[in-house]
C-alpha cells in the first residue's frame, strides 16, 4: 500500500514539474500546422479527438512532413520492415528449396515471428570486444554501416514526388555512398586485431573495389538513354518502354555486381568462408552482429530498389487502384471513410507496383543462394576487372547507336511526348 | 648423411637456429586450422602461408585418439565389437567387417552363405551412408549449402533400411566374428529396391545441380593434381587413388566373402585433381547400387546366418591379417592372438591416416583459397584416423 | 574396368541445369519429419534372441524389458556387459521365484548403456528382450537407473509414420 503512494506521488511530481514545462515549451517552438485554416491549437486538437472526422488534415500534414518522410515512409521504417520480411522469407524459400521446413516453432503459423525472436536474443547477448582491438572504432563501424546503407535508401524514389532527397544528381551520389563500404570493412576488419578478419577484410576490399566500375559503367548506358542524372527522371523517362528492353546486358552486369556488392553468395568470400571462420565479421557479437545484418538486408533492398528505378521503370505500371475513392469533395462521415485529402490513387499504385517489382528483384538475388557454390578470389577479381568492363563497353556502344540512330532520346521514334 | 648429423648438434643450438630461421621470415603467416575450427573437423593443421600461397604445412593428428588398439586387449573378441565401431559410427558395418574377417581366420570358422550375402549387403549400405555424408559436408564447406541438406536427406533412406536391418540407425552393431546377428525382417526386400530406384533418380539431380556447375568445376578443375607416380609412390588408398588413375579395388583385387560372384566395374577417373576425387565416389555411389541389387537377387532363400561359435571364442596362437574396402579406402586388421580369449595385439590400419600423406604433398605450393577443395577431397575421417 | 569419364558442360549450359534443378524443387513435397507430432513407426516388437537357435530376430533396439517369471539370476547379461559399458548391475528384489534362488534380477544404467544388445544375445532363458521405447529421457541422473520392477513394464510406442516414395518425391508421413 505504502508503495503505491509513493509511486503515486513521484508520478505526480514528475508531471509536474517536468513534462507540463517541457509541454509547453515544445509548444512555442513548433510550427503549428494551419488545418483548414485555423492555427492548430490544443483546444483545437481536443475538439478534433471529439469529432473524427476532423482528424484528416491532421494525418495529412503529419505525412507531409520531412520526418515523416525520413523515418518512416520511403525511408528508414518501410525499408527495415522489407528488410525483415526479406530475411523471413528467404529462409523459407532456401529451406523448400532444400526439401525442409524452415522456421516452424515462433509464432502460430509457420514460424511468423521467428525474426522478433532472434531480434530479442542478439539485444541480450554480452558484446565482447577483443582486447587490443581498437575500441572507437569497433563501436562506430557498425554503426556506419547502417548509416551509410540507410543513406542510399534516402535517395530512392518509391513514388513519383516520394523521395527523401530529391538530389538533382541522385545517381553520382549513390555511387559516391557506395563507395564508403569498403572502408568500412576494411576499418573493421582491421581494428578487431585478429588474423582472420584482417584476411577478411582484404578480400572485402578487393571485391568491393572490383566491383564497382562494372557497377556505375553500366548505369552510365542508363544515363546516357535518359539524358539526366536525377533518379525520379529517369524513372519518368522509361514511359513507354523499360530500359530492360533496350540494354540487356547492361541489366546483367547490374545485377552480377550488385550481388558482389552486397556479398551474397556465390561472391560471399568475405563473410562466411570455411577457411577464415567469418571473415571481417568474426569479432562481432550479440548488438553489433544484429545491426550488421540489418543494414546488409537493408543494402539489399536498396540495390534493388535502384534496380528496380534505373531498368525496370520505377513505379510504371497499369493503374489497378481507383483514382479517387469518392466522387467530389464531401465532409464528415463519409469523408472519413473515403479518405478525403489524404487518398491519392495514382501514389498508391506507384507504391505497390514499386513494392512488387523490388520484391521481385530480391528474389531473384536470393535464388542463387541456394544453388551455387562461392566462387575463388582469383575468378573473382579476373570476372570483375576484364568481363563485365568489357561487357558494359558493349553496352555503352549500343545506347549510343540507339540516340546516335534516332529510335530513343529527344525527338526519337519511341519517346512518348 | 646430413639427418645423422644433426643428432649431434646440441639441442639448443639447434633451438637457435629455428629462432632465427623463423625470424628472417616475418612474411610469413601462421595459420592454425585448428581443431576448434569449422573448416577442419576434429584436425588440426598448421599452413605458413605467403601473401596467398601456402608455403609449410604440418598436419598435427591426435586430437581424438581414445586408444582403441591398447582397449582391445583387454576384452574377448565378440565384446570388442561395440568398441570397434565407434571410430566411424555410420560405417560400422565395414569396419567391424574386416576385424570379424580376421577373427574367423584365427579361430578357423566358416560362415554360412546366406551370412555372407546379409554382411555384404549390410556393408555396401553403410558405405552409401558414409559417402553421402562426406559429399554433403564437402557441399558446405565449399559454400553450397544446399549441397549439405539434399545429401543429408537421402541419406535417411539408407539409415532407415539399416535400422529395420539391424536394429539401430548407427553404430549398428551387427557384424559379429561368424556371421551376422540377425537374419533380415520382412518386407525388406522391396523396400530395399524401391529406396535404391529412387536414390539413383536423386543422384542425376547432385550432378545437375553440383557437379556441372561451372563454379564449383572452375574451383576444382586441375587443383591439386596428384599424379599416378605419386600416389603410389605415397601410398594412398581408396577413392583417392581412384581418381588418379589407377584402377584399384580390393573387392576386385582381393575379393572376400561373395564378392567374386559379383559383376561390377572398377570407377576410376584419370585427371587426379580434385574434380576427380570428388566425381569418382558419386561413381562409386552408382555403382554399389547395382551391387546391392545382384547381391538381394542372388541371395539364397534361407539358410543360417551365424556359425555356431562360443561366447568367448579362442584359437590357436597365430596371426592373421585381413583387408576390406571401407568408403575411405582400404582398412586393415592385423590381429595376433595368444591362444587366450582375449587378443594379444590388435592393429587398425585405416585409409584416413594413409591419405594423410598427401596433404603436405598437395598443399605446398597452392593457393590459401584452395585448401576446403584439397583437403576435403582426400576423404579424411579425423576420428577414425585417430582410433 | 574403364570408366574414366570427364566431365564437360559450357558455362551457361551447367547454369542453366542448375537454376532449373534447385526450382524443380521448388514443387516436391518437403521431406521433413515433424518429430513430436509425428513419430516414427517400427516393424514388429523389437530385437529378440533366441538362444536355442544361436541367432536374434530383427527388432528395434531400444529400451530392455525383463521378463521376471523367466530370469534366474544368472548374471550372464552383467557379465556380457562387463567389457562393453558396464552397465548392467545384479540387485536383491523382494519377489520370491522358485526358479530364481538368490533372488537377484538385473537392473541397467541407461546412462552407461550403447543400446548394442549383447546382453540379450548372453540371455540364456529368454528373459531380457529389446523393445521400441527410445524416449528416455530424464532430469537426473539417477531416474536413469531402471530397477528390475521398472524394466517388467512394458512401453506403449505409437508411432505411425513411415517415408512414403512417389514420383512427386519422398516424404514422411
Amino acid at each position: 500500500m505504502a508503495s503505491i503512494i509513493r509511486l503515486i506521488l513521484w508520478i505526480l511530481i514528475i508531471v509536474s514539474l517536468v513534462g507540463l514545462p517541457l509541454i509547453f515549451i515544445i509548444l512555442f517552438y513548433l510550427p503549428l500546422p494551419p488545418v483548414n485554416g485555423d492555427v492548430l491549437t490544443p483546444y483545437l486538437f481536443l475538439s478534433m479527438m471529439v469529432d473524427p472526422t476532423r482528424t484528416l488534415p491532421i494525418l495529412h500534414f503529419i505525412i507531409h512532413t520531412d520526418l515523416f518522410k525520413v523515418a518512416v515512409f520511403p525511408g528508414f521504417a518501410f525499408a527495415a520492415l522489407l528488410a525483415a520480411v526479406t530475411i523471413f522469407v528467404e529462409r523459407k524459400f532456401l529451406a523448400k528449396m532444400q526439401l525442409r521446413i524452415g522456421p516452424l516453432y515462433c509464432g502460430k503459423i509457420e514460424g511468423i515471428l521467428q525474426l522478433l525472436a532472434d531480434g530479442l536474443k542478439l539485444i541480450a547477448k554480452e558484446i565482447i570486444i577483443p582486447s587490443g582491438a581498437d575500441k572507437p572504432i569497433f563501436w562506430a563501424a557498425p554503426i556506419a554501416f547502417v548509416a551509410t546503407a540507410a543513406a542510399v535508401v534516402a535517395l530512392i524514389p518509391v513514388a513519383p514526388g516520394w523521395v527523401v532527397a530529391n538530389v538533382n544528381v541522385g545517381i553520382i551520389a549513390v555511387f559516391a555512398i557506395l563507395g564508403f563500404f569498403p572502408l568500412i570493412a576494411l576499418l573493421f576488419s582491421w581494428a578487431s586485431n585478429s588474423k582472420y578478419p584482417f584476411i577478411g577484410g582484404l578480400r572485402a576490399l578487393h571485391q568491393m573495389i572490383a566491383f564497382e566500375i562494372p557497377f556505375f559503367l553500366s548505369a552510365l548506358s542508363v544515363v546516357i538513354l535518359s539524358g539526366s542524372l536525377n533518379l525520379t527522371d529517369i524513372a519518368k523517362a522509361q514511359h513507354p518502354y523499360w530500359y530492360i528492353f533496350f540494354l540487356p546486358i547492361s541489366a546483367f552486369v547490374f545485377f552480377i555486381s550488385s550481388l558482389a556488392e552486397l556479398e551474397r553468395i556465390p561472391f560471399d568470400l568475405p563473410e562466411a568462408e570455411s577457411e577464415i571462420v567469418a571473415g571481417w565479421l568474426t569479432e562481432t557479437s550479440g548488438m553489433i552482429f544484429g545491426l550488421i545484418q540489418l543494414g546488409s538486408y537493408v543494402k539489399v533492398y536498396a540495390l534493388s530498389a535502384l534496380f528496380v528505378v534505373l531498368f525496370l521503370g520505377g513505379w510504371a505500371g497499369p493503374q489497378i487502384f481507383p483514382k479517387e475513392l469518392a466522387h467530389g469533395p464531401t465532409a464528415g462521415l463519409m469523408g472519413l471513410l473515403t479518405l478525403q485529402g489524404v487518398y491519392n490513387g495514382v501514389t498508391v499504385n506507384a507504391i505497390f507496383w514499386f513494392t512488387v517489382k523490388t520484391f521481385g528483384i530480391i528474389m531473384l538475388m536470393l535464388l542463387p543462394r541456394g544453388i551455387s557454390p562461392r566462387i575463388r578470389i582469383d575468378i573473382l577479381l579476373h570476372t570483375g576487372w576484364y568481363k563485365l568492363i568489357v561487357l558494359t563497353f558493349i553496352n555503352m556502344f549500343i545506347a549510343l547507336a540507339l540516340i546516335y540512330g534516332g529510335i530513343l532520346g529527344p525527338g526519337g521514334l519511341l519517346t512518348a511526348h | 648423411m646430413e639427418k645423422n648429423l644433426e643428432h649431434q648438434i646440441d639441442e639448443s643450438e639447434k633451438l637457435g637456429m629455428q629462432i632465427v630461421k623463423e625470424s628472417e621470415d616475418d612474411r610469413l603467416m601462421t595459420l592454425s586450422v585448428g581443431p576448434q575450427h569449422p573448416g577442419s573437423g576434429h584436425f588440426r593443421f598448421t599452413i605458413k602461408v605467403d601473401g596467398d600461397y601456402v608455403v609449410h604445412c604440418d598436419p598435427d593428428p591426435g586430437y581424438v585418439h581414445r586408444g582403441e588398439e591398447k582397449m582391445c586387449e583387454y576384452r574377448s573378441f565378440i565384446q570388442n565389437i561395440p568398441h570397434l565401431e565407434r571410430p566411424v559410427i555410420h560405417d560400422s558395418a565395414n569396419i567391424t567387417y574386416s576385424y570379424s574377417l580376421a577373427v574367423e581366420e584365427l579361430v578357423g570358422i566358416q560362415v554360412p552363405r546366406r551370412g555372407q550375402f546379409i554382411r555384404a549387403i549390410a556393408s555396401e549400405l553403410d558405405r552409401q551412408i558414409y559417402t553421402l555424408y562426406w559429399l554433403a559436408i564437402y557441399g558446405i564447406f565449399l559454400g553450397h549449402s544446399t549441397m549439405f541438406m539434399w545429401p543429408t536427406g537421402d541419406r535417411e533412406l539408407f539409415i532407415d533400411l539399416m535400422d529395420a536391418l539391424s536394429g539401430a540407425r548407427v553404430t549398428h552393431a551387427f557384424n559379429i566374428p561368424g556371421g551376422v546377428r540377425n537374419d533380415i525382417p520382412d518386407g525388406f526386400k522391396d523396400k530395399c529396391l524401391r529406396h535404391i530406384s529412387y536414390f539413383e533418380k536423386r543422384l542425376k539431380e547432385y550432378e545437375d545441380i553440383f557437379y556441372t556447375n561451372p563454379l564449383f568445376i572452375q574451383r576444382t578443375e586441375g587443383v591439386g593434381i596428384l599424379t599416378k607416380e605419386d600416389a603410389i609412390g605415397l601410398g594412398v588408398t581408396g577413392s583417392v587413388l581412384r581418381a588418379s588413375g589407377v584402377p584399384y579395388d580390393i573387392r576386385k583385387a582381393e575379393p572376400y566373402d561373395v564378392y567374386n560372384e559379383i559383376d561390377f566395374k572398377v570407377q576410376y577417373m584419370k585427371s587426379g585433381d580434385s574434380l576427380a576425387r570428388a566425381y569418382v565416389p558419386l561413381l562409386d555411389m552408382k555403382e554399389s547400387c547395382h551391387i546391392m541389387r545382384q547381391l538381394l537377387d542372388k541371395m539364397p532363400e534361407s539358410g543360417e546366418v551365424r556359425a555356431k561359435l562360443q561366447p568367448t571364442p579362442k584359437g590357436p596362437p597365430g596371426e592373421a591379417y585381413r583387408r576390406v574396402e571401407s568408403g575411405r579406402g582400404a582398412l586393415g586388421y592385423y590381429i595376433v592372438s595368444d591362444g587366450s580369449p582375449k587378443p594379444y595385439r590388435v592393429k587398425i590400419s585405416v585409409g584416413s591416416f594413409r591419405n594423410m600423406i598427401a596433404l603436405p604433398h598437395l598443399l605446398v605450393g597452392s593457393k590459401l583459397a584452395d585448401m576446403p577443395s584439397v583437403y576435403w577431397s582426400l576423404n579424411y575421417w579425423p576420428v577414425e584416423a585417430d582410433r | 574396368m574403364t570408366i574414366a569419364t570427364k566431365i564437360s558442360s559450357s558455362s551457361a549450359a551447367g547454369m542453366i541445369k542448375a537454376i532449373e534443378s534447385g526450382s524443380k524443387h521448388l514443387v516436391i513435397k518437403r521431406f521433413t519429419l515433424r518429430y513430436p507430432e509425428q513419430k516414427l513407426k517400427f516393424i514388429g516388437d523389437g530385437y529378440q534372441f533366441d538362444p536355442k537357435r544361436g541367432v536374434g530376430i530383427a527388432g528395434s533396439r531400444g529400451r530392455h524389458i525383463l521378463f521376471h517369471d523367466k530370469c534366474t539370476g544368472c548374471q550372464l547379461c552383467a557379465i556380457a556387459c562387463e567389457g562393453i559399458a558396464e552397465a548392467i548391475g545384479m540387485v536383491k528384489v523382494d519377489e520370491q521365484w522358485k526358479h530364481n534362488k538368490k533372488s537377484i534380477m538385473p537392473q541397467i544404467d541407461f546412462g552407461k548403456c550403447v543400446f548394442c544388445g549383447l546382453c540379450v544375445d548372453a540371455c540364456p532363458f529368454y528373459a531380457l528382450y529389446m523393445t521400441n521405447d527410445y524416449e528416455l529421457s530424464s532430469f537426473t541422473k539417477e531416474h536413469l537407473i531402471y530397477t528390475p520392477a521398472q524394466l517388467a513394464i512394458k512401453p506403449k510406442y505409437d508411432g505411425n509414420v513411415e517415408l512414403k516414395i512417389d514420383n512427386m518425391g519422398a516424404t514422411h508421413g
